[in-house]
């Protein structure tokens, strides 16, 4: 087995992976002008849920989805509501959302203790399975958050670009009240993107639930990488996240078998400030969400 | 302006429940069961009673003010997954304590704090404890870093000083510190060596073998030695066994991706793979390694958490280090049986998967008793003499056996470990062979 | 005399009434522990001061915090641990290379014309992160193993552990919050915040845009650096998970919004407010509780008290005076509580629920319809900045 090149492989499948959790954080800044950093939590939560119904109810995990999803969609609704009773601008968003992330953090703690919780093997058939390919090997877990992200990608690019709604998106994205003045109704717009961002997050927390044991103080690891990708992929910009996400994967993973697990976290924030100084609008466009 | 008002409304909630927050300032949680106890005054509770958690018979009530313990532990923050064992290990001893008759004849009452994983807040706490609050005893926190902390504060004030699993031994040299956790001064030479011992115990030698360390002081003691020394560890305890060292990795704490340490022991291929981990990094390590579809032909791991690891998936066979696991011959003592009851029932109660009794667990119970046979050694709650006590006798507990403390080793033991292995899907200790678990022994085949 | 005189005098009488009460507690018999209490607070006054200065004023917005304390507590820690350096030497080289760092992202960070203030914020972040992960990789550094501050010596001259780290903390804290006020009260101050509301203008206006953000910055780092050089040695044993984490930058930022972004004295009265409850909530073993309420608080704050407690703590003083030190005498001469630390926490809470009062039903009670005018900038100046968002 070439070593670069499964490190190159597993990073890059990772990567879809990050895509999809930075998906969240993404189209709220993009479009809606909101750093929402409750989006860490989201995913966490997500992940908990998803452990919870399958051990209480012995189920696959994958079926959570079914209940999962929607139910952060609505939460990512009511989120969008509560922020515009308060009339929330862009910097406040960062505090405001700040505080609701160490709650959430906290409530999680308090309802699943700070102990490690797996599905464990019996339940979850995918933890360790993978699929080869010329003695590659493709962890499921990420191979199918890859897919996802994928997909989701694509069809959220076409969404924009195609579909009316679409358009009312980009509308907003670009001058809210000009948008309002064609006859956008930006409230209900602003409401359905943000419940498709935090049902993005959610999916991204199933395959993490899947992949890996997860824990409280899981949520604070992700900023780094979750940030590197939302600037590099630019905001609002998912085609670009998904971009971003494998350059970022790949780096990592081949920097931690060139030089050791150690380097790997280096390089994802170097990337980060490198996308900051160089190219803070993203590698794929120069428009803010296309 | 409605808006504005409607959000005054609720930071005047917010800071009314401030408020009776703060009114309850100053006082502490109490952990105690009601006073009522059997015989007041005896220290040890008979052979074979059986004491239920909830006493029966109104007994004399246990008089005078109650001796408070302060203490604090990680029940937040990276660290509290195992905070919350000792927590529960506590509370069970000291209702324990207070159902025989308390400590002295007095109640016990343990003053416990949340350091919220992080020293600095651990030595505020404790000098909080001792200065404001004034308790009569402390006993130590949870996790190297907040043990070094609060060790520091107890000896500026004089306070004997039990904790349980301080890794970084040779930092401690406090005349009156006294560490449960019975890995010796040397653990970084004693700990691999028994372990190595231990694989070599099965007939068969790994002529390569594979490390990989998490980046956390104690695990990086006890695979690379103590920095500035020429002591080594792990690793060069390997090299001069003749085993060839072909990997040799550290990986962050907080790491995310563990398929490229998966691919680089794939591709290594030791014929041992030695992982210095903590909490679920084995666990995690192994389903990556079993993603890419491979299985090291034998695994060690430091200080995992058990639970995960019995569930996962290739990681039988696996060998780590305990002192005490439940089973024979260590449940020969009938108090050990009966106190590893009550403890799997608290930590049952406080949601905690895995609930049986093993090093942290062990090593608190431990912890505890040094300081009840110290106060009672000594006839009184004076630190020097309770200090002096425990210098000349040691302790006799029920999971490590009799301890003695070696000023000359900074007031350590020696290496009390015995090396455990997964087997049939459960933890079984395998070497050395008169502790090892009947009919069981290290399986190691390359 | 000029008010900036009797600003210095004030300093100058508050150091010197706080430098001997580590003997006051001795001689009437307080718990040691309210020492520790006091220079824990000054070490949140210099860093939310420090904080204040560079974002508050100047608006932009930093994320970073973690990174000048994490320089400064390291520089200390590897200086006297690994190379055997005396704690007076080796303090100011701490909030130097806290400083140069600060200066080196300046000048790259601050000469992008695309730089937007959410980008920066972002940049702060990642620079912490950075560091940090530096910091695993090189052994020099920390390497993973962590570094033992518990045989650092201190000079003789400061006194035991605890009179020492008073003492050290009081003066760096001094020096801070005089930075901060200076700067206020400056041309410097008036072209920060003039960057703050309107930065092309400013720039045009013949403000030096780039110098002062620098100055800010500089200021900003080299203080936070300082103290946590100070702090090293009350930490005892650094490790990297302790110092970069998201504690330093999250309650800085807590302790300046509640207290007033953009006046010196906000984050002085927002640090004494956020640790004394911290350390209440704390005490009475509600930590958990405590994680909860401070994300509430947050919330909250940033969207409800916009221009900060401090202003109107200063608007309102008469009443702010009469309430805390009733309260005060109340809650001592009735012993209601056995710690004068929760008796002080009281009070500054029945304190703070007088200031929230809203405006329009406090100016009917008082029969007035605009509040004082006090020192300090104009309360346009604040106005101006929020008219904008």
């Amino acid at each position: 087995m070439d070593l670069l090149a499964q490190g190159l492989v597993t990073g890059v499948l990772i990567g879809g992976l990050y895509a999809l959790m930075s998906l969240g954080v993404s189209l709220s800044w993009g479009a809606l002008k909101i750093i929402n950093l409750a989006h860490f939590s989201f995913i966490l939560l997500s992940a908990y849920l998803v452990y919870q119904l399958t051990v209480s109810f012995e189920v696959d995990p994958l079926l959570t989805m079914v209940v999962v999803l929607p139910l952060f969609f609505v939460v990512g609704s009511l989120m969008q509501i509560f922020f515009h009773i308060v009339n929330i601008d862009e910097f406040k968003s960062l505090i405001v959302t700040f505080g609701i992330f160490i709650i959430l953090q906290s409530l999680m703690q308090t309802i699943w203790s700070a102990d490690f919780r797996r599905i464990g093997s019996g339940l979850n058939s995918y933890e360790s399975g993978s699929i080869f390919i010329g003695g590659i090997a493709l962890p499921l877990p990420s191979m199918m958050a890859f897919i996802a992200a994928l997909i989701i990608a694509i069809g959220m690019s076409l969404l924009l670009s195609r579909s009316y709604f679409g358009k009312a998106v980009r509308a907003v994205a670009q001058d809210e009240e000009m948008a309002r003045a064609f006859g956008v109704d930006t409230n209900r717009v602003a409401v359905i993107l943000s419940g498709l961002s935090a049902a993005f997050s959610a999916l991204a927390g199933v395959f993490i639930a899947v992949g890996q044991t997860i824990f409280p103080g899981l949520a604070v690891s992700w900023f780094g990488v979750v940030f590197s990708v939302v600037i590099l992929g630019g905001l609002g910009h998912t085609v670009g996240a998904l971009t971003a996400g494998v350059i970022v994967g790949s780096a990592a993973g081949a920097a931690a078998v060139l030089w050791g697990p150690l380097a790997a976290p280096l390089v994802t924030f170097l990337i980060l400030i490198a996308a900051l100084l160089f190219r803070p609008q993203g590698l794929l466009t120069s428009r803010s969400v296309a | 302006m409605r808006r504005q008002r409607r959000w005054r409304y609720l930071t005047v909630l917010a800071v009314l429940a401030l408020v009776a927050a703060a009114c309850d300032g100053g006082e502490s949680t109490d952990t105690t069961a009601p006073g009522d106890t059997e015989a007041p005054g005896s220290t040890e509770a008979p052979e074979g009673t059986d004491a239920p958690t909830e006493t029966t018979a109104a007994g004399e009530e246990a008089d005078g003010d109650p001796i408070r313990i302060g203490g604090t532990l990680a029940l937040t923050g990276f660290l509290a997954a195992t905070g919350v064992i000792h927590q529960a290990v506590g509370e069970v001893f000291v209702d324990r304590i207070n159902e025989q008759g308390g400590l002295l004849g007095r109640e016990v009452e343990w003053v416990l704090l949340d350091d919220e994983s992080l020293p600095e807040n651990a030595a505020a706490a404790y000098e909080r404890l001792i200065t404001e609050d004034e308790v009569d005893l402390v006993i130590g926190p949870y996790g190297t870093g907040n043990i070094t902390a609060a060790m520091a504060v107890a000896e500026r004030y004089g306070y004997v000083f039990p904790h349980h699993t301080a890794s970084l031994t040779y930092a401690y040299n406090y005349a009156c510190h006294f560490s449960s956790w019975s890995t010796g001064l040397h653990p970084n030479i004693t700990n691999p060596n028994l372990v190595y011992d231990a694989i070599e115990s099965s007939g068969n030698t790994p002529e390569t073998i594979g490390f990989v360390i998490n980046e956390f002081p104690g695990t990086m003691f006890i695979a690379y030695g103590q920095e500035g020394t020429d002591e080594g560890g792990a690793v060069a305890e390997a090299e001069k066994r003749g085993y060839e060292v072909v990997l040799d990795i550290t990986f962050p704490t907080a790491i995310t991706d563990w398929a490229p340490v998966a691919a680089q022991v794939a591709d290594a291929d030791p014929d041992f793979l030695y992982i210095g981990g903590l909490g679920v990094n084995a666990s995690q390590l192994i389903t990556a390694m079993q993603a890419i579809d491979y299985t090291p032909r034998g695994m060690f791991t430091q200080w995992p958490a058990p639970g995960p690891l019995l569930d996962t998936e290739g990681a039988d066979g696996i060998m780590s280090v305990t002192i005490f696991e439940e089973h024979p011959p260590f449940t020969d003592d009938p108090e050990a049986v009966e106190v590893a009851g009550l403890i799997n029932e608290a930590l049952a109660d406080a949601g905690v998967p895995y609930t049986k009794v093993e090093t942290q667990a062990a090593a608190s119970w431990t912890a505890w008793e040094y300081l009840q046979q110290a106060a009672e050694g000594a006839g009184s709650l004076d630190q020097q003499a309770m200090c002096d006590w425990l210098l000349e006798n040691g302790a006799d507990t029920l999971f490590h056996g009799d301890i003695e403390f070696y000023p000359e080793e900074q007031n350590y033991f020696v290496d009390l470990s015995k090396v455990k292995q997964i087997q049939d899907g459960e933890w079984y200790v395998v070497y050395p062979e008169e502790y090892a678990a009947p009919d069981r022994s290290v399986v190691y085949n390359p | 005399m000029s008010s900036r005189a009797r600003a210095l005098l004030g300093f100058l009488v508050a150091g010197l009434l706080l430098a001997f009460i580590p003997e006051l507690t001795e001689a009437i018999d307080l718990p040691r522990f309210y020492v520790i209490f006091l220079f824990t607070v000054f070490f949140w006054v210099a860093q939310a001061s420090s904080w204040n200065v560079l974002t508050g004023y100047s608006g932009y917005f930093s994320f970073g915090q973690g990174a000048w304390y994490g320089i400064g507590v390291y520089t200390v820690a590897v200086l006297t641990g690994k190379h055997g350096w005396s704690f007076v030497t080796a303090l100011p080289v701490a909030g130097l290379f806290a400083l140069v760092a600060g200066l080196l992202l300046g000048v790259v960070v601050f000469r992008l014309r695309r730089l937007t203030g959410e980008i920066f914020a972002l940049t702060t972040l990642a620079i912490a992160f950075v560091l940090a992960s530096l910091a695993r990789i090189s052994p020099a550094i920390d390497g993973g193993t962590g570094t033992f501050m518990t045989g650092t010596p201190l000079p003789s001259f400061l006194g035991e552990f605890t009179t020492a780290m008073y003492r050290l903390t009081l003066v760096v804290m001094l020096l801070t919050v005089l930075a901060s006020y200076l700067t206020h009260d400056s041309r410097l101050g008036w072209g920060l915040f003039s960057i703050r509301d309107d930065e092309p203008v400013a720039g045009g206006l013949g403000v030096p845009v780039f110098r002062y953000k620098m100055v800010a910055l500089g200021i900003n780092a080299f203080f936070a650096g300082l103290m946590g050089g100070v702090w090293a040695l009350q930490l005892g044993f650094v490790t990297i998970d302790d110092v970069f984490n998201i504690r330093v930058p999250l309650f800085v930022i807590l302790m300046t919004v509640l207290g007033g972004l953009g006046h010196w004295m906000g984050p002085v009265v927002g640090a004494v407010i956020i640790y004394t409850l911290s350390d209440r909530l704390n005490s009475a073993g509600l930590t958990d509780v405590n994680q909860i309420i401070i994300g509430s608080l947050l919330v909250v704050l940033a969207l409800a008290v916009k221009e900060g407690l401090y202003v109107r703590l200063r608007d309102r003083w008469v009443t702010t005076l009469v309430t805390f030190v009733g309260v005060m005498a109340i809650t001592t001469v009735f012993d209601i509580t056995r710690s004068l630390i929760s008796d002080f926490a009281i009070s500054m809470v029945a304190t703070v629920l007088m200031m929230l009062i809203p405006k329009g039903v406090w100016d009917r009670v008082r029969g007035r319809d605009r509040p004082d005018g006090g020192e300090g900038p104009p309360v346009g100046m604040e106005t101006m900045a929020e008219a904008g968002k």
